[in-house]
């Protein structure tokens, strides 16, 4: 049975004060979340008491300001990030997509790049051949997938990052605003392949900006604030079945 | 302690079982370095015999020992070549691999095996002009060379922890990847890679006997130049490479979700 649970979820990490010999470097990398603590020993409290519980079809939306926690709480939710404290308890085969350019080689095809995606992903090669005719037609590629990926535009390369993560049917599907490259039609493309997805008793979760978007794909909405949760509508947002 | 060997391990088989990752990823970076050149990995060829033939037109000395040179310097910038590149890379490891470090649940070995594959790759072509010249040198195929043979083996079972340490090195010390470039340079001066021990020289003597890439030198050379089994210097070999493999799992198991964090 695919779920998700999380219980009291929290995610601390020192910043830390390299040896070096040149100034002290101030900026804060990684995840965001609050900055605590002074001097040597400052800590960024990335997420904090996070728990809830996610079923067969659900799809939940996260929403918040910058540097809320959406991204690390999705990274949590894949394995990137250990927790420091708390539970996290997941059944089912996660995929994710943060950032369009992961995993894809500038100077590689397109079909090149499908089957390092599909390897890094543990896919065999029989399973990556097997799909690499969807693969290439759900993205619309056409005669570019045979063109190195540097030439290919945001869209082109989100399709093709789209197409590779939902093809090998993900029970669990992270999403990090990827949706801003594609054009009109290929978005609801997407939506509808996530449909599919959440409907074969599937999760989603979905961090995004766009109020829209949470709206017409996601049936739950969280709002982070500071790393901590601020309200979560357990009530469906909106039905699937009355999606445009 | 038990903790961070198993997780280690962990990290380690499950790198193995996506050896087809980093095969398919090691050759896409052999490919991508020589991108449209016309000789492509064949330059790693070209530079190598160059630097060989410098070095045995500047420093051939002359009488007796004269044939014997070339032989010499051939393995020992071979060896040489490939320790250096192996620990020059790897101090910035991490941070190369950022993107994916942040984006995949590659295990850190993953990395790790993938430098290391194209370190090989890289070295397989010096290898094949390292035989040449030993051939025209005058070395006659033999029953030696298998224990060079082995000698490379010991080096290869030692470059996964090496690429390891030296990762997380850089990862924690950002520094480190100048002060490695500016050893490693320096190094090769205190390395017997073109100069031979005769004993006489104080300095000299104790760069070659302190020194632990002596002995990775001379497991692959003195067999083929010498003709003899090297026992000691298989000895302080196998226990550095244990050494490494122990620290490298330490660092792996303890420090391996760290990482992420730093880079």
């Amino acid at each position: 049975m695919v779920s998700i649970k999380l219980d009291n979820v929290s995610l601390v990490y020192k910043l830390h004060d390299k040896l070096t010999l040149s100034a002290p470097d101030r900026r804060v990398g990684g995840p965001g979340g609050r900055i605590e603590g002074s001097g040597r020993k400052q800590f960024v409290q990335a997420l904090d008491g996070v728990s809830f519980e996610l079923k067969a079809g659900d799809r939940l939306g996260l929403v918040g300001p910058n540097g809320a926690g959406k991204t690390t709480l999705l990274k949590v939710l894949y394995g990137i990030y250990e927790p420091s404290g708390g539970n996290v308890a997941i059944e089912g085969k996660v995929d994710a997509l943060f950032n369009i350019n992961i995993g894809f080689r500038r100077e590689a095809t397109g079909r090149r790049n499908i089957v390092l995606r599909g390897l890094i992903s543990g896919w065999t090669e029989a399973e990556i051949e097997e799909k690499m005719n969807d693969i290439i037609a759900f993205s619309e590629l056409g005669d570019f997938i045979d063109l190195p990926f540097k030439a290919y535009s945001q869209g082109m390369a989100a399709r093709l990052a789209f197409s590779v993560a939902t093809a090998l049917d993900p029970e669990i599907l992270l999403m990090d605003e990827w949706i801003g490259a594609g054009d009109a039609s290929f978005q609801e493309k997407a939506k509808r392949r996530m449909d599919e997805l959440a409907e074969k008793a599937g999760i989603i979760v979905l961090a995004s900006h766009s109020e829209a978007l949470i709206q017409s794909v996601c049936t739950k909405k969280m709002t982070l604030t500071g790393g901590r949760i601020k309200s979560l509508t357990p009530e469906p947002v909106k039905q699937t079945e009355t999606d445009a | 302690m038990i903790a961070a060997l198993n997780g280690a391990f962990d990290d380690i088989s499950k790198a193995m079982k996506l050896h087809r990752v980093w095969v398919a990823l090691a050759h896409e970076d052999i490919g991508d370095q020589h991108r449209r050149t016309t000789l492509g990995p064949l330059w790693l060829l070209v530079n190598y015999i160059a630097f060989v033939g410098t070095f045995v037109f500047v420093f051939q000395p002359a009488g007796k020992d004269a044939a014997g040179y070339a032989a010499y310097v051939a393995i020992g910038l071979l060896v040489w070549f490939y320790l250096m590149e192996v620990m020059s890379m790897s101090v910035a490891l991490f941070q190369r691999e950022e993107s994916f470090i942040e984006g995949t649940t590659l295990p850190l070995f993953v990395y790790v095996m993938r430098l290391a594959l194209q370190s090989v790759i890289r070295a397989g072509y010096a290898i094949v002009g390292c035989v040449v010249i030993l051939l025209f040198s005058g070395s006659h195929l033999g029953m030696p060379w298998l224990w060079s043979l082995a000698g490379l083996f010991l080096i290869l079972f030692t470059t996964p922890p090496l690429i390891t340490v030296f990762a997380f090195l850089g990862a924690f010390f950002p520094d480190s990847q100048f002060i490695v470039g500016n050893l490693l340079r320096v190094g090769m001066f205190f390395t017997p890679v073109f100069w031979m021990n005769k004993g006489q020289d104080p300095v000299q003597k104790y760069a070659y006997e302190w020194n632990p890439f002596t002995y990775f030198l001379e497991i692959v050379r003195l067999p083929i130049i010498n003709g003899e089994f090297p026992a000691h210097a298989f000895i302080v070999t196998i226990i550095a490479a244990l050494a490494t493999w122990a620290i490298a799992l330490l660092l792996l198991g303890r420090y391996r979700k760290q990482v992420v964090f730093l880079i």
